[in-house]
């Protein structure tokens, strides 16, 4: 039974772990992006495209290896989340009116902005695949063998996540994040400082998106056009896992790395982002209303 | 629009109608393949509005149709007469829209527009890994009609589409979808038919675009399945129909006319150029135009400026993108 072997196998196991842990953290940062604000950034998976290229650009022509520039590259996708907001969406959301008119439209401004990156950055880089080897060492675990670089990956992508839920879940910034991700006008009526939870929110959500990206690049080829797919996949994530719920989201990252592995093992390669979609869509279907409707269900 | 405004905008279209039925008596190939692109984005441009302006629910995948009917001409390529195949690749794409309309238009606001993205891309990887399945990557198409005959049938078909955003608007139907577009539980309420109509539009928005595709597919002699489903089609659609802005017959016309000069300057030399000033356009104009281009002339017109004219969202002439707010998006209650 070959395809019984193929499924049992510690080797397919360990592939779905990494691209569901990598799923997780972006889909993490953008969970408190539009919990927060309530906007669907479709240019969450821009971030992480751009956090790749400056891991391959820091490795390729600094030389500085990715586990290094790592940390650097979050701090500055972080920084950069935070200038947007300060700079960008805060004006938006200020301009009264225009706010509830956004909520509907805000998903044709982002896809906007994500054409934008998209294409600016295959004008500046050329819209060619792109890619590096490192830490390409394979390690043998019992039956399964893995390389060096993927299992770093799946340690960082993790630890990440557990950073986030730890911050999210014992922190008082994280339990107030929360806290406007459930009732934002409770939470500012109580006292919260709710431009200052969503600029860290952004903050956050920027700065995980652009580790993702680092960990991507180490492990893949990836073009200007690779992230929209990560947004999608982060869509899922969600609308499976709920808004602000980290456990959830990471079982939900794991199911989606798993289907999507298994998938590709057992048909072909072709089939990838038929499952991806096929998931999206069938997840939205399956809940309508979107985000909100386990929250719906409970309350 | 004023009297005067609505006499100055009647010449002008006839001028547009008749000018593109005269082309072909003048012009040189190259002129007319180039009139053809343009009248293929106004019929596809207007049967966006069908559905998405008159209701509000934003399709991002509307070059689903347009693929479905490419992809039926090009399958049933010298085995069904043309004409037969172009309708059949129409009927396709509206049972198609019937299809998936009951789920797919429960889905609201932001969801719907993702949601309609999502469906697309999803039949274009479908067909992708079943061709891949199969064998076939790609097709030569040989014998395709002379261009004076596609030019016609796309004539017709950008026709048929003014006619029918006409037809729509003006009916009960049309009033029904502008309702459901402003409240949708106010006008269930009030008795209007809503998940009918919403799907009612949602096929009739379908078929021409199917057709639309079906034709375009006799241009190319060399058939690609990833050409036909290329999600810019949907983006530049939605671009065309947002810069035009407006509720009436002006909005589609002048936006597709405006955006796809555009398109010809840039599109050969410069793409990518291009496409950042699609994703500018997307941007700009929902946040700081989103009455489109017809938003700034009236409200020039009226004397108020231009500046006004970016911030107001008059109620009355609550246009495609104005009024996608108003499509109820859900608050955590």
């Amino acid at each position: 039974m070959a395809v019984v072997d193929t499924m049992l196998s510690g080797q397919l196991l360990f592939a779905a772990l990494v691209t569901g842990s990598i799923y997780a953290l972006v889909a993490l940062g953008l969970n408190l992006v539009y919990g927060t604000l309530r906007m669907l950034n479709v240019a969450h998976g821009d971030v992480v495209m751009l956090g790749a290229y400056a891991g391959y650009w820091a490795f390729s022509a600094l030389g500085i290896s990715p586990l290094v520039a790592a940390p650097v590259i979050a701090l500055a996708g972080a920084l950069a989340g935070w200038l947007v907001y300060r700079i960008a969406v805060r004006r938006m959301l200020a301009q009264g009116t225009a706010a509830h008119r956004l909520e509907g439209n805000s998903l044709l401004l982002f896809f906007g902005l994500s054409i934008i990156v998209q294409n600016a950055t295959a004008l500046a880089f050329t819209p060619n695949n792109r890619g590096y080897t490192y830490l390409e060492h394979v390690l043998h675990l019992g039956n399964v063998s893995m390389t060096t670089n993927r299992l770093v990956a799946l340690a960082i992508a993790g630890g990440a996540c557990v950073v986030m839920a730890v911050f999210l879940g014992r922190s008082l910034a994280g339990l107030t994040m929360r806290a406007v991700i459930e009732r934002r006008e409770a939470a500012f009526i109580v006292g919260v400082d709710v431009e200052r939870v969503q600029a860290l929110a952004f903050a956050v959500g920027f700065g995980s998106a652009a580790l993702a990206g680092v960990l991507l690049s180490m492990l893949e080829q990836f073009s200007p056009f690779s992230g929209f797919p990560y947004t999608i996949a982060a869509f899922i994530v969600i609308i499976l896992g709920g808004l602000g719920n980290v456990a959830a989201g990471l079982g939900a990252a794991l199911l989606l790395g798993v289907l999507e592995t298994y998938g590709v093992a057992l048909t072909s390669a072709n089939v990838r982002s038929v499952l991806l979609y096929g998931v999206f869509v069938a997840a939205l279907l399956l809940f309508p209303r979107g985000l909100f409707a386990g929250r719906a269900a409970r309350a | 629009m004023t009297q005067r405004g609505l006499r100055v905008w009647g010449v002008t279209l006839v001028t547009l109608a008749l000018g593109l039925a005269l082309l072909p008596l003048v012009a040189n190939a190259y002129l007319l393949a180039t009139a053809l692109g343009l009248l293929m984005w106004l019929a596809l441009t207007q049967s966006w509005c069908v559905f998405s302006r008159m209701t509000g629910y934003v399709s991002l995948g509307h070059v689903v149709f347009y693929g479905l009917g490419a992809y039926v001409v090009v399958v049933t390529w010298q085995q069904w007469p043309l004409p037969l195949a172009v309708l059949a690749g129409g009927a396709v794409a509206a049972v198609f829209a019937a299809l998936i309309g009951g789920p797919v238009l429960r889905v609201r606001g932001p969801y719907f527009v993702i949601l309609t993205f999502g469906v697309a891309e999803l039949v274009r990887y479908a067909i992708l890994a079943g061709e891949a399945a199969s064998g076939t990557a790609s097709r030569i198409l040989f014998g395709a009609p002379d261009l004076i005959l596609i030019y016609a049938a796309m004539y017709a078909l950008a026709l048929a589409a003014t006619v029918l955003l006409l037809a729509v608007s003006r009916s009960r139907f049309g009033h029904g979808l502008r309702s459901l577009r402003e409240n949708e539980e106010a006008a269930e309420t009030l008795g209007v038919p809503v998940v009918r109509y919403k799907l009612a539009a949602f096929v009739l928005s379908a078929a021409i675009p199917g057709m639309v595709g079906g034709v375009m597919a006799l241009r190319s002699t060399y058939f690609v399945v990833g050409q036909v489903f290329d999600p810019m089609i949907s983006v530049t659609i939605i671009a065309m129909a947002l810069l035009g802005g407006g509720d009436d017959t002006r909005g589609p016309v002048l936006g597709t006319v405006f955006l796809f000069v555009v398109e010809e300057l840039l599109w050969a030399n410069a793409p990518l150029a291009y496409m950042i000033i699609l994703g500018g356009i997307l941007a700009g104009f929902v946040l700081l135009a989103p009455n489109g281009l017809v938003g700034m002339i009236d409200a020039r017109r009226r004397g108020v400026g231009a500046d006004a004219a970016m911030a107001s969202t008059a109620p009355g002439t609550a246009p495609a993108v104005a009024s996608l707010g108003s499509a109820p998006t859900q608050e955590p209650t």
